[in-house]
């Protein structure tokens, strides 16, 4: 295969300079950003070569796997077990619709965790034939970075490989991180949690953030007792706020117990159960105790102090708008940068990476309007700004436009719960400046919305579009009467 | 003040639906839609008049006084309720006393050129038919000032000349019934699905018939109601019974008579069967979802959206479906390549397809079962055969005939693009315009209807880019051109196809498919069309719907982010175009029409 050395767009390099590196890019970690920016860096034409750790459905580390957190340990497993989960609340809405269902059902956790084990075995495969395709050279084995231009890989075997490349990508990930309180070992984190021996009847899961709900919501599923504990009043920091109170409803709704304003102070093992203690002197037993309070970047054993790459105090690798550190041939890209950590954020930054290294084009990934989801049961999702980000940022007054209905099928499973949509708009210039969703569907909902606030859409145009009828959806579309407008500098006010 | 409405609504309407009287406030919901329209400051010269519903005409100048020196400069009261408290007693009294039986009141305007000599009409707006378009429009109608009244056939589930109910085909007999039978027969999938995530079942979950048809019942009694409520709130007569129009400006409802300054014809469509030999024992859709049992094997005639429907319906339900197709495929007028990719995936789901077979004749059998005989053979032992064969405007024995509206040869109306018939009093929105039969479409004409009649503000229907979805099972979405009507229309585009497993089917172990499709304009990199067969593709394109509206581009799409892991970030990560059509034969020098395979992912 030809390759064209397409290095900084600079094609008039000599053949002496290129000859000097074993690569023009060597990635260390073959996660989502790390392959993303591998392939397409090949695809330009670059000589790349990747190292992973060695697959396993757990990380340390020493074990990791292609795939990275996504495929083998996040996104992917997770979403499987949520569908898993969610047919306990299916089957309860059948019976209404006139389905006679036992009311003992058998659920077979063994099955769901071997089925996912197997599917994220197929995902590993097919990651690595994507990088074969594309050209890239995989390592297995622990990478360090020796120098600016220099990686060693420690193979399984313990021998050493040493490659000099014109580029460094780290694209190490992140990993769940412990609280340090006593007793903590006897926690687990999500990448256990994802891969438990038997499924817990009593769970205790401990953080306010996605990772939290989405378990409480695949554990109450399945049919466990969950007591979901956090410090904040509602979970979901840092999402609208009337939006986490139509989760945190939700989740109640749904039979998880919320334990707002709440630290685990204490972990001890018991016969029957670990005991967990509370900052409120609460005491409760569990089968298992989930640590859902964060995750830190993987940089620890890169050896980054000796080149100089400097790091941010949380342990994430320092980088400008081109994903590039503070050493010219050394860039970073995904969780370890700890910039918006989404698996299409680290897609489209590697993406840009490549496009910037080897594509010939200063690209620089753009952060504004990128949707998320939170699989909790039912999903949250949104894009663009809060309506506490809009207030704040907004010249002018903002209009928010809310609507809570009960959704069709609900009308005949009798299960209440209110889907609620939100869109937060400028008032001067009609401009949607955020969407929210918590409801059946809403990921799925969301995704085409986020193209129109990607490009500026308004709230006109929302309005000119039809509706889909009847769908959850169409609501976006025939938002009519404002709920309430927050006048520049002042403070909510409804006009109902 | 021109469009005054009818004070004291709630009773009006309580007493024609045979309620006991109610309470006072009806009138003072009545009172803040005068109120508010006076703050609106009609510019146009109004004189009052009132007109009983029940006895002869009446002219009251007392009334007229009264009402013309309403405060108009006081501010808007916020709620209804607070307005309450600024009623003066002798309005109250005036309602009690004076309007006791004659409470019907409509004024007429008068165009400020005096083209039309002065009448007095009951309303301004007086419509035929109180499903979507017909709501909606009265609605808006009403709320923009307008005093008006809305007759409707009584409720039943099945329509006929006589029968009908308020909300129409939509909320009764269409949308709204069967999404419900889908929710209810997508569980039978979903039991298998969840096999696959380790759920399991001492027995096969059965399904009770009576059990879903009552509770689907029961919530179409509450949607009926429902409907009666937002009329009546928004102050809108609603007038039980069959609606005639007898001239330009009098519709005739069961013998009396009521004048209108408009008339709005939104009487929608009814199921079509065609005259065969036994046609007298197929049913149609209305019947369809509202049969007494489980059909046990069913036979659908048709390939339309609404036989893909109920197919996916009784198969879920656990009947034995047959569909008997004209043509190849299903789905005439979609894209070509999602009318493949849906009788696949039906079939896969056990539906049995009878293509390019047309029924010729329905025998009945000794043992009361039906056999469907067709051009190819016969297929025996139907307990039920179901005609989706397309449905006709409700058009007849409206006197459309006698006042000179003119209708096409399928007897639809024919409207202007304000939806105004060939009398220019009389107006008409929805299927029985037979323009785009979709609820939404029938909303968007009967608003543009009420601000075109009653907000000065004449505004067309926009029928670009109105998006729709099938509930099939699999269900299909789509917005915009086919790719067959985008190569008509601009020549060269390109196509991003996706077709792939979703990650729920790689555990289930179902053949369950998700085939996707972007078509862009070569030229100017518009995304012409979207189209999307698989789960959720209903709700996932009503946002890119926005998008294609909105005339968004490929590069649009591609800046966008995806949501993962979900099926709609497909939408936003289609990098390689499946092929390319070139009509020039200079384009990329190659000649003719062309199609390109995509190299690798």
């Amino acid at each position: 295969m030809a390759r064209k050395m397409l290095v900084d767009g600079e094609l008039s390099q000599t053949n002496a300079d290129e000859a000097h590196y074993d690569f023009d890019l060597f990635v260390i970690g073959a996660g989502s950003g790390g392959v993303r920016a591998a392939r397409f860096s090949a695809n330009y034409g670059a000589k790349v070569g990747i190292c992973e750790l060695p697959f396993h459905p757990i990380s340390s580390e020493v074990i990791g796997g292609v795939g990275g957190t996504c495929v083998i340990r996040g996104c992917v497993p997770k979403k499987i077990l949520v569908y898993g989960a969610a047919f306990g609340g299916e089957i309860e809405d059948a019976r209404n619709y006139g389905w006679e269902v036992n009311e003992n059902l058998d659920f077979n956790w063994k099955k769901l965790l071997h089925k996912k084990t197997d599917e994220i075995i197929r995902l590993n495969g097919i990651y690595k034939r994507l990088l074969s395709n594309a050209g890239v050279k995989l390592f297995e084995g622990e990478g360090k970075i020796v120098g600016p231009n220099e990686v060693e890989v420690t193979q399984l075997d313990g021998t050493k490989l040493s490659y000099s490349a014109k580029h460094i990508l780290i694209a190490t990930g992140s990993r769940a991180h412990r609280l340090p309180i006593p007793g903590q070992e006897l926690a687990i984190t999500s990448d256990e949690a994802l891969s438990l021996e038997d499924l817990p009847k009593r769970a205790v899961v401990l953080g306010g953030g996605y990772i939290a709900v989405e378990f409480a919501s695949i554990w109450r599923g399945l049919g466990a007792t969950v007591d979901l504990f956090f410090r904040k009043e509602l979970p979901l920091r840092g999402f609208d706020d009337e939006m986490r109170a139509v989760v945190a409803r939700n989740l109640e709704g749904r039979g998880i117990n919320l334990h707002p304003r709440t630290n685990l102070t204490e972990l001890i093992k018991t016969d029957n159960g670990i005991k967990v203690v509370t900052d409120h002197g609460e005491e409760l037993i569990a089968d298992v105790v989930l640590f859902a309070t964060g995750r830190v970047p993987n940089s620890k054993r890169l050896n980054l102090e000796a080149v100089g790459v400097e790091l941010d105090k949380t342990g994430a690798v320092k980088v400008d708008e081109y994903s590039r550190t503070n050493i010219p041939s050394i860039w970073a890209v995904g969780d370890v940068t700890n910039r918006m950590n989404l698996t299409p954020v680290a897609l489209m930054e590697g993406t840009c990476f490549a496009k910037t290294v080897f594509g010939g084009e200063s690209s620089k990934p753009d952060y504004s309007n990128i949707p998320c989801a939170v699989f909790s049961i039912p999903p949250l999702s949104v894009v663009g700004l809060s309506e506490e980000q809009a207030i704040e940022q907004a010249n002018g007054d903002v209009l928010v436009f809310t609507s809570t209905f009960n959704p069709m099928k609900n009308t005949i499973s009798g299960r209440q719960e209110k889907t609620v949509m939100k869109l937060v708009i400028d008032a001067e210039t009609d401009k949607v400046l955020g969407a929210s969703m918590c409801g059946p569907d809403a990921p799925e909902i969301m995704q085409g919305i986020a193209v129109g606030l990607k490009c500026g859409a308004t709230k006109a145009q929302f309005d000119s579009t039809v509706g889909i009828h009847p769908s959850a959806a169409e609501e976006f579309v025939t938002m009519r009467s404002v709920s309430r407008r927050i006048t520049a500098g002042g403070k909510p006010k409804t006009n109902l | 003040m021109r469009q005054l409405p009818p004070p004291q609504i709630n009773s009006t309407n309580t007493c024609l639906m045979g309620g006991p009287h109610p309470p006072a406030q009806g009138s003072q919901t009545s009172i803040s839609y005068i109120y508010t329209k006076a703050r609106d400051g009609d510019r146009k010269r109004t004189n009052m008049a009132t007109t009983s519903f029940t006895a002869p005409k009446l002219s009251s100048p007392t009334l007229q006084t009264l009402y013309r020196n309403l405060p108009v400069s006081v501010p808007l009261p916020k709620t209804r309720s607070s307005f309450s408290r600024h009623l003066s007693p002798s309005i109250s009294r005036f309602h009690h006393h004076h309007l006791h039986r004659h409470r019907l009141f409509s004024v007429r305007a008068e165009s400020e050129n005096g083209a039309e000599p002065p009448r007095h009409y009951d309303f301004d707006l007086f419509t035929i038919g109180a499903g979507s378009g017909g709501v909606r429009a009265s609605r808006f109608a009403a709320k923009f000032g307008a005093s008006v009244a809305v007759c409707e056939l009584p409720f039943s589930t099945i329509s006929s000349e006589t029968t009908g109910g308020v909300g129409g085909t939509c909320v009764l007999r269409g949308c709204v019934p069967k999404k419900l039978m889908v929710y209810a027969s997508k569980y039978s999938h979903e039991f298998d699905e969840s096999n696959g995530f380790g759920w399991k079942y001492d027995a096969e979950p059965k399904h009770d018939w009576s059990t879903l048809m009552a509770n689907k019942n029961a919530e179409l009694q509450r949607l009926t109601g429902i409907y009666k409520n937002i009329l009546n709130n928004a102050g809108v007569i609603l007038i039980e019974g069959r609606g005639k129009i007898v001239d330009p400006h009098t519709v005739d409802v069961d013998g009396k008579l009521y004048t209108a300054r408009h008339i709005l014809i939104s009487v929608g469509g009814r199921p079509f069967i065609p005259e065969i030999t036994g046609s007298e024992y197929a049913i149609d859709s209305d019947a369809a979802l509202d049969l007494p049992s489980k059909p046990e094997k069913v036979a659908i005639v048709g390939g339309g959206y609404i036989a893909l429907e109920f197919a996916g319906i009784f198969n879920g339900l656990t009947s034995e479906v047959h569909i008997f197709i004209r043509q190849k495929k299903v789905l005439r007028g979609f894209d070509e390549e999602i009318r493949d990719f849906v009788g696949e995936q039906m079939s896969l789901r056990g539906i049995e397809f009878h293509t390019e077979e047309s029924p010729q004749a329905i025998v009945k059998s000794a043992d009361g079962s039906l056999s469907l005989k067709t051009n190819k053979g016969t297929v025996e032992g139907f307990s039920h055969i179901m005609f989706a064969t397309g449905r006709r405007p409700n058009t007849k024995n409206l006197g459309l005939e006698s006042v000179g509206v003119k209708m096409n040869k399928n007897g639809a109306i024919e409207v202007d693009e304000y939806s105004r018939t060939t009398v220019p009093s009389i107006w008409a929105v929805g299927d029985v315009t037979d323009r785009i039969n979709l609820t939404p479409v029938a909303l968007m004409e009967g608003g543009a209807l009420a601000k075109t009649l009653f907000q000065n503000e004449p505004t067309k229907p926009d029928y670009r880019a109105v998006p729709s979805a099938v509930f099939s099972q699999p269900p299909i979405g789509q917005v915009g051109l086919t790719e067959e009507q985008a190569i008509k229309e601009y020549g060269d585009i390109d196509v991003y196809t996706a077709n792939f497993r979703p990650l729920k089917a790689t555990l289930s172990g179902l053949p369950d498919r998700v085939f996707m499709k972007l078509v862009v304009c070569a030229e100017t990199n518009k995304v012409l069309g979207l189209h999307m067969c698989g789960e959720d593709s209903a709700e996932i394109v009503q946002g890119f719907a926005v998008a294609v509206k909105a005339g968004l581009t490929k590069a649009d799409f591609d800046a966008t982010v995806g949501v993962h892991p979900t099926s709609a970030e497909e939408f936003v990560t289609m990098r390689t175009p499946t092929r390319k059509i070139r009509q020039k034969p200079d384009s990329e020098g190659k000649t003719g029409l062309e199609a390109k395979a995509a190299a690798g992912v």
